[in-house]
């Protein structure tokens, strides 16, 4: 019996595994490095938008209506998180820190837009969703695919995700403005009060009557969004 | 829909959200999916061991290369063709014995017919009045084993071969084995090195393909000394073996298995001839491979059960410590990772269309190029290696015993044994669970 061979063989089985293991852990770094990259480059166009509207105090109302200030890196860094969050888990540190970053453009992203609107009198339509991932919302998956496909469909819709429980005082004083009861899913459609429980397609559209106001898209191309999605 | 349909598909669809909710609740991966990707660890990484066993087991001992001297000594051998209706191929297979390149006095072909009912009989008769070296006989049906017994009892040849009646040698494939024996004289038995006779069907071509593997598999066990079976095409043995531990047995319709079982339990050599080439023919419909490997398999369990204290006994060499345990496992573990799979899937599509019902969105096809949204998990690499293990073990066997597999037959073989291999090792599982016996024919 040539015991050395056996052992051997464990050594590089072992071996193989350990770098299967350190080649998929540096991938996902690389993911959550991409995700940091892509969340400092919304950042930033947000905080030049911010600045560009205090400085000049009255934007050209015609080139925010045809380039909205709003980033469509917010949908793609999105259904990034996702991912993130499917191979890392949702009680992963760094993805955590991430959602909060994330929530935390999401709302600067809506404040910015509601000054926009007030100031150029644009009629924007936006849903904000709250959803969970800790197991009380078992309607937020569904819910999650039903924006993911209005958003690709209407790419003037814009939907803000936000996971109800994170930890985030900014989120805290959003759920209170909008006197949210705690039941999940949540919508809160153009400022108009929350609507409560999961809304199938049809119904999301007969809701928000202003998706007639926008144009089409006929290739939905991307199934991924947050949001327990 | 009928109501029942509708019925079963919302309590379905209520299971599937429940399941949902109360994982997610648990703010735990469900046990299911744990112990699921958990066992497919496991299976993968005794997988990759034993490939990388075998490949360190290559490198320490390549295979000779085929050479042209002759044996020093020719034994008497005699070629054993157990059949039952063997009508349509028994012709050929006993031509190509008559063709082997050996010296005619010593070499005598024994027809053993089990009791057939089609014209084998007729024909064994007629070969044997035109071949001097041919031999007939008839018997009541009792099995292949018996068949062999028959025929071992009836011949004194030091050498005893097995041909099964659908199977045809290359005409040097005795010389081969005899000069193996030759160069190994504690040999007590022979493997060959054995390919599908002109596979042509998709079901054809994959077998080609596993029995390119089998040969790479087959040599790197001799290296071992560790030789798992005896084959009914064309194995050859001592004539002592059978007085040392006797003839064949029943063996739950696995004769060739039991018998390389015994050998190793009683310490008798068993080598591969890896340049003695037979040809075999091959089940050429689904269910009649499932029916083939049924067999197979279930015989192997069974023998496992009745050898089961060579499992993990040093005492019994890498035979006992390696290819038993190793082909166990491998039993088991195909059928698990198939199990998983299936279930996998199905839950999956299950949940989509009933997440497409009760959302009323249409259903998209996801087009997301960039690398980022690629599963790099941990078990898609291992899965990677281990495939690539299995496709250099076949490049092996191809250029062992220098065989052709076109990539049409590989595809053939990635396309469909993943398919129906689960079939027959549930079939198998079940039957050897139940003590059911399988069928010969």
């Amino acid at each position: 019996m040539a015991w050395q061979r056996y052992f051997l063989a464990f050594l590089i089985t072992a071996a193989i595994f350990g770098t299967a293991f350190y080649i998929a852990s540096r991938i996902d770094s690389e993911r959550i490095a991409a995700i940091r990259s892509t969340e400092e480059n919304i950042s930033i166009d947000i905080l030049s938008s911010e600045t560009q509207f205090e400085l000049l105090g009255n934007l050209d109302c015609e080139t925010i209506s045809k380039n909205p200030v709003l980033s469509d890196e917010l949908n793609t860094l999105a259904s990034q998180l996702q991912v993130a969050e499917q191979n890392l888990g949702d009680n992963n540190a760094e993805v955590i820190q991430l959602k909060q970053q994330y929530s935390l453009l999401e709302i600067k992203d809506y404040v910015l837009l509601q000054s926009i609107t007030q100031k150029c009198g644009l009629k924007p339509v936006y849903i904000l969703y709250f959803y969970s991932n800790a197991g009380d919302c078992a309607d937020c998956s569904r819910m999650g695919d039903v924006l993911t496909y209005l958003r690709q469909t209407y790419p003037g819709l814009r939907v803000y995700a936000f996971d109800y429980h994170l930890d985030l005082s900014a989120l805290d004083t959003l759920k209170s403005l909008d006197k949210l009861n705690g039941q999940l899913p949540a919508l809160v459609i153009n400022n108009r009060p929350a609507v409560y429980g999961f809304q199938n397609l049809e119904q999301m559209e007969a809701l928000i009557p202003e998706l007639k106001t926008l144009a089409t898209t006929t290739a939905a191309t991307s199934t991924a969004s947050t949001s327990s999605q | 829909m009928t109501f029942r349909c509708k019925l079963l598909f919302h309590s379905f669809n209520i299971a599937v959200f429940y399941a949902k909710w109360y994982s997610k609740k648990m703010d735990l991966p469900s046990l299911g999916s744990l112990l699921g990707s958990f066992g497919v660890y496991l299976c993968l990484f005794v997988a990759l061991y034993f490939e990388v066993f075998l490949l360190l087991s290559f490198l320490e001992r390549q295979p000779e290369k085929k050479t042209y001297l002759k044996p020093k000594y020719y034994p008497t051998v005699a070629m054993i063709v157990p059949c039952y209706n063997e009508e349509r191929t028994l012709m050929q297979t006993v031509a190509s014995l008559l063709e082997l390149e050996y010296p005619k006095e010593k070499l005598s072909i024994l027809i053993i017919d089990d009791g057939s009912k089609d014209g084998t009989r007729a024909l064994g008769e007629d070969l044997a009045a035109a071949h001097e070296a041919v031999h007939f006989f008839h018997k009541e049906n009792g099995g292949k084993y018996t068949a062999l017994n028959f025929g071992i009892e009836h011949t004194t040849a030091e050498i005893v071969g097995c041909l099964d009646a659908d199977s045809f040698v290359a005409k040097d494939a005795l010389i081969e084995a005899v000069k193996k024996m030759e160069s190994e004289p504690a040999t007590m038995a022979i493997t060959p090195a054995m390919k599908v006779y002109r596979p042509r069907k998709a079901l054809e071509l994959m077998q080609a393909v596993e029995y390119t593997f089998g040969i790479f598999y087959k040599k790197m066990f001799d290296n071992l000394s560790a030789v798992n079976v005896l084959p009914g095409p064309f194995s050859l043995y001592r004539r002592e073996v059978f007085a040392k531990i006797g003839l064949f047995k029943h063996a739950h319709n696995t004769e060739d298995m039991e018998i390389a079982f015994r050998m190793h339990a009683n310490g008798l050599k068993i080598v591969n001839a890896h340049t003695a080439f037979v040809y075999t023919t091959v089940p050429s419909t689904v269910r009649a491979l499932i029916k083939q490997r049924t067999r197979w398999s279930q015989g192997f369990l069974q023998n496992t059960r009745d050898y089961s204290y060579m499992l993990f006994n040093p005492r019994f060499g890498n035979f006992g410590m390696l290819v038993l345990p190793f082909s166990l496992v491998a039993f088991f573990a195909g059928l698990y990772t198939a199990l998983y799979a299936l279930t996998r899937l199905g839950y999956t599509l299950w949940s989509k269309v009933a997440d497409l019902h009760a959302t009323g969105v249409p259903l998209q096809v996801t087009t997301q190029l960039s690398w980022f949204y690629i599963n790099t998990n941990m078990m898609l690499f291992i899965i990677l290696v281990v495939l690539a293990g299995t496709l250099t073990a076949i490049v092996l066997g191809k250029r062992i015993a220098d065989t052709e597999v076109t990539l049409k037959a590989m595809a053939c073989y990635f396309a469909l044994f993943g398919f129906v291999a689960p079939v027959w090792l549930l079939r198998a599982a079940w039957g050897a669970a139940l003590a059911r016996e399988s069928k010969w024919r």
